[in-house]
């Protein structure tokens, strides 16, 4: 047996080794990892996060645990993150709603969605995409246009909420066309969904995973999709700019720290991220989930999340959507 | 494929071994998440949802289905024993459970919740077997005019929840409707009533509303007896249910099946009716009803039978629709996406292992629960002879892990004591919180779908009156508040609440 001093000085060095290995910069991550989802389970953005957050762990051989932290449109949770420490130890999916529109739509929000995090990497963007129920009559958006200006407080459209990305898009869709929009909030795609799909809205503008299954079981009619080409998955339906309106709109989300991450720590986030999002099997699940996987430099993650504060900023004032 | 062929064919693919094992894992796990006041399905179901990337999607599935109707189970446990609901359908049932428990029949108030559970999850299992598609064209008839005269109507009736004066009564209901507007606005995406905290721009909790108002303001009252302190005074009584309370129950059970699932068809607020529902329709048509508020078997065996046909009914929507009637199945959808499959309207041709074998499992699941949960009673039961000196430090414990969970914010943890303060002032002025909370829940629906009708006609009133399903909850709405409020039909509150 060993004498009881002993056992005390080794553990003493046992329990200092993780500083000074960290000190040195070498074993980051020596515990496991927060990640922040600022959303309730089960959405597309957590179901991602768990598939990443698996991967991740592996490669790190640390856990990468998920915790949702859901609230006041995703602020809640990208506001806890804004103030933790920038050990690496806590980190947050960030995204369309907390980092992109979020910053015009709260006039007292408690981060700035550039100065307080360090942006690592973007995970999938998802297009939107403008449904209708099967007894709509007009078949192009053109037609959608001429109708909605024949009705004296114009075409109910259907979204997911107020000062969402998918209220948001109609009110550019608008903007664009002149269309006139007779906005229906909901409490969510899910029941938005059900009442397209019984005709209380004839149109609904969603994000194309939770609309896909109703779009393949024909419940609802594709008018139009928000990305640049058709989609593989969805050749029938045309894209905005097919119909003569330029419009190119997704959801997004990825992986950001608190501001002040060391270099390091990011480049090496980005690079195991990179790592995951290439295997067949996380390519294969994104798919399903509707997404398309863009990997993107920490540095060019912070450009587009810039580029997008700047264009939703205009949206949100014309919408007329505020939270004070 | 016949009804029978579909399910002999669902059956056989429940009843693999690895289709059995999770569905008992399921229910145990949930039965165990049920008894932890305030610890939620969701917060389970989402800790274990990894789990389920590596199973087949039929797997998966009905081991999350077995979590979800496993809480349900649970959650009325500590219903009955302790006073401590853990979401809506719950509350109706510390009403007279938590009265049986205090006059010795815990043991029977906790078999009558499994036996009518059970009994009303076979029907209800049954009526999504047969009639699921079917039943789908109900809950898409139903428009926002509709939703909001069916609230308006449960609103109107909660008022008979009140053991006491009816006008406090009223006043529990509106006051709980003004705490349920706490929040973003669903329209215009304003804050009402946050007053600058963010905690509060989701609204008010309602685990610890609940759990405040009910659970920790009865442990505040009984701390005031010193009498009571150390143990429970009275006999625990026969664990088994009398040859008279069967005989009460089973009527009962009935109806509350019949409330249960047709309530529980309608996405969207439907399921939070049904065990208040039910818990009126007894009020107004057991012979019984006298007995109520002093612990009447038929409140507990009604309700708990609604809230589990409605459990079972909901799924119709999310099968047949692809929609989440609630944040389980919403949960649940999550899964199957990941496994590749659209939950929608193609489910039932495109995957009808899995769209028959949930089906089967469902009742395997109760079968199951059934098994798990009789033997348990008497264990359950030994927990009141804790004494209270270990018992409430417990429960508190408990109560705080569970707040915390739901969002994972201490802001919860707070909100449930001042609750608890308040549960216990209200309790003092005699003022009861059941009708509060059913103000809590309806009450923001019924603004949403209200606005949402409003929107949608132009501002037309009209439209509440023009749509026969709305016009009829109106009308039977109306006649429920003249049969109250009328001076020449009313001998007495007493006899106009039973009559």
């Amino acid at each position: 047996m060993l004498p009881r001093r002993a056992w005390l000085a080794g553990g003493a060095v046992f329990a200092a080794l993780p500083a000074i290995a960290c000190a040195q910069g070498k074993s980051w991550p020596a515990q496991p990892i927060r990640l922040i989802v600022p959303f309730a389970p089960g959405g597309t953005t957590d179901l991602a996060a768990r598939l990443v957050s698996q991967g991740l762990g592996d490669r790190l051989g640390q856990p990468v645990v998920v915790e949702n932290r859901p609230g006041a449109g995703a602020t809640l949770g990208a506001a806890q993150v804004a103030q933790a420490a920038p050990d690496g130890l806590t980190l947050i999916v960030s995204n369309i709603a907390s980092h992109g529109i979020a910053p015009s739509l709260y006039r007292d929000l408690r981060y700035d969605p550039l100065r307080d995090f360090t942006h690592i990497a973007l995970l999938i963007e998802t297009p939107s995409v403008f449904v209708a129920n099967q007894r709509f009559p007009p078949g192009d958006l053109g037609e959608v246009v001429r109708l909605s200006q024949e009705q004296p407080r114009g075409l109910d459209i259907a979204s997911s909420g107020s000062g969402s990305s998918n209220h948001l898009l109609i009110v550019q869709f608008g903007q664009m066309t002149g269309a006139r929009v007779n906005h229906v909030p909901y409490r969510g795609a899910g029941p938005a969904m059900t009442d397209g799909i019984a005709d209380v809205v004839p149109m609904m503008s969603d994000s194309l995973p939770s609309a896909a299954g109703h779009l393949q079981a024909g419940a609802v009619r594709g008018m139009a999709v928000a990305t640049a080409a058709r989609h593989p998955a969805f050749s029938a339906v045309p894209t905005f700019r097919d119909q003569g309106v330029d419009l190119v709109s997704s959801s997004w989300f990825g992986i950001s720290g608190p501001a002040g991450l060391p270099p390091a720590v990011a480049e090496r986030l980005n690079r195991e991220i990179s790592t995951v999002l290439a295997e067949p099997g996380t390519q294969r699940r994104f798919a399903e989930l509707g997404g398309l996987v863009r990997p993107l430099s920490p540095a060019t993650y912070a450009e587009f999340i810039a580029g997008e504060v700047a264009r939703w900023a205009p949206i949100v004032q014309a919408s007329g959507a505020r939270a004070d | 494929m016949d009804i029978l062929g579909n399910l002999a064919h669902g059956f056989s693919v429940a009843l693999s071994f690895n289709n059995l094992l999770f569905a008992l894992v399921g229910a145990l796990i949930g039965t165990a998440i049920g008894v932890l006041p305030g610890i939620g399905p969701v917060a389970t179901i989402s800790l274990l949802l990894p789990i389920t990337f590596g199973q087949p999607a039929t797997t998966a599935i009905i081991m999350l289905a077995g979590i979800y109707y496993g809480a349900q189970y649970g959650g009325s446990t500590t219903a009955i024993l302790l006073n401590l609901p853990g979401e809506i359908s719950s509350v109706v049932t510390t009403l007279e459970g938590y009265k049986m428990a205090r006059n010795g029949r815990a043991g029977a108030a906790l078999a009558t919740s499994a036996l009518s559970s059970f009994f009303a999850g076979t029907v209800a299992t049954i009526v999504v077997a047969g009639s699921g598609p079917l039943l789908t064209s109900v809950a898409l008839s139903f428009g926002p005019a509709d939703y909001f005269s069916l609230m308006l109507l449960g609103l109107i009736i909660s008022a008979v929840l009140a053991q006491g004066s009816v006008i406090k009564s009223i006043g529990m209901v509106v006051f709980g409707v003004a705490l349920g507007l706490v929040g973003t606005d669903v329209q215009t995406g304003q804050q009402r009533f946050t007053f600058g905290i963010p905690e509060l721009s989701d609204g008010i909790s309602f685990v610890a509303l609940a759990m405040g108002m009910f659970g920790i303001a009865e442990i505040i009252l009984n701390l005031e007896k010193p009498e009571a302190r150390s143990v429970l005074k009275t006999e625990v009584g026969s664990l088994w249910l009398t040859r008279e309370e069967f005989r009460r129950a089973t009527p009962s059970t009935l109806r509350g099946t019949l409330v249960g699932t047709v309530l529980g068809i309608l996405p969207g607020g439907g399921a939070a009716l049904s065990s208040f529902g039910s818990y009126m329709m007894e009020r107004k048509v057991s012979k019984n009803r006298h007995l109520f508020g002093s612990g009447a078997i038929e409140g507990v065996a009604g309700p708990e039978a609604a809230n589990n046909a409605a459990a079972q009914t909901s799924f119709i929507p999310l099968l047949t629709l692809g929609i989440p009637a609630n944040a389980v199945m919403a949960l649940m959808v999550g899964a199957l996406i990941i496994q590749g499959i659209q939950p929608g309207p193609r489910m039932v041709e495109a995957q009808p292992d899995l769209f028959w074998g949930l089906i089967a499992s469902m009742w395997i699941g109760n079968v199951m629960l059934l098994i798990i949960n009789l033997p348990m009673i008497g264990m359950w039961v030994k927990l009141l002879q804790v004494p209270y000196k270990f018992l409430y430090p417990a429960i508190l414990v408990f109560c705080c892990i569970g707040a915390y969970s739901v969002n994972n914010n201490v802001f919860d943890v707070y909100s449930t004591v001042i609750f608890a303060v308040f549960g216990y002032m209200c309790n003092k002025l005699k003022l009861e919180p059941a009708p509060m909370l059913i103000g809590f829940v309806l009450g923001p629906m019924m603004e949403e779908h209200l606005r949402r009708a409003m929107l949608l006609s132009r501002g037309d009133v009209m439209v509440f009156i023009e749509r026969p399903i709305s016009a009829s909850m109106l009308a039977i709405g109306a006649i429920a508040l003249a049969a109250m409020l009328l001076p020449n039909l009313r001998k007495g509150k007493e006899a106009a609440l039973s009559g």
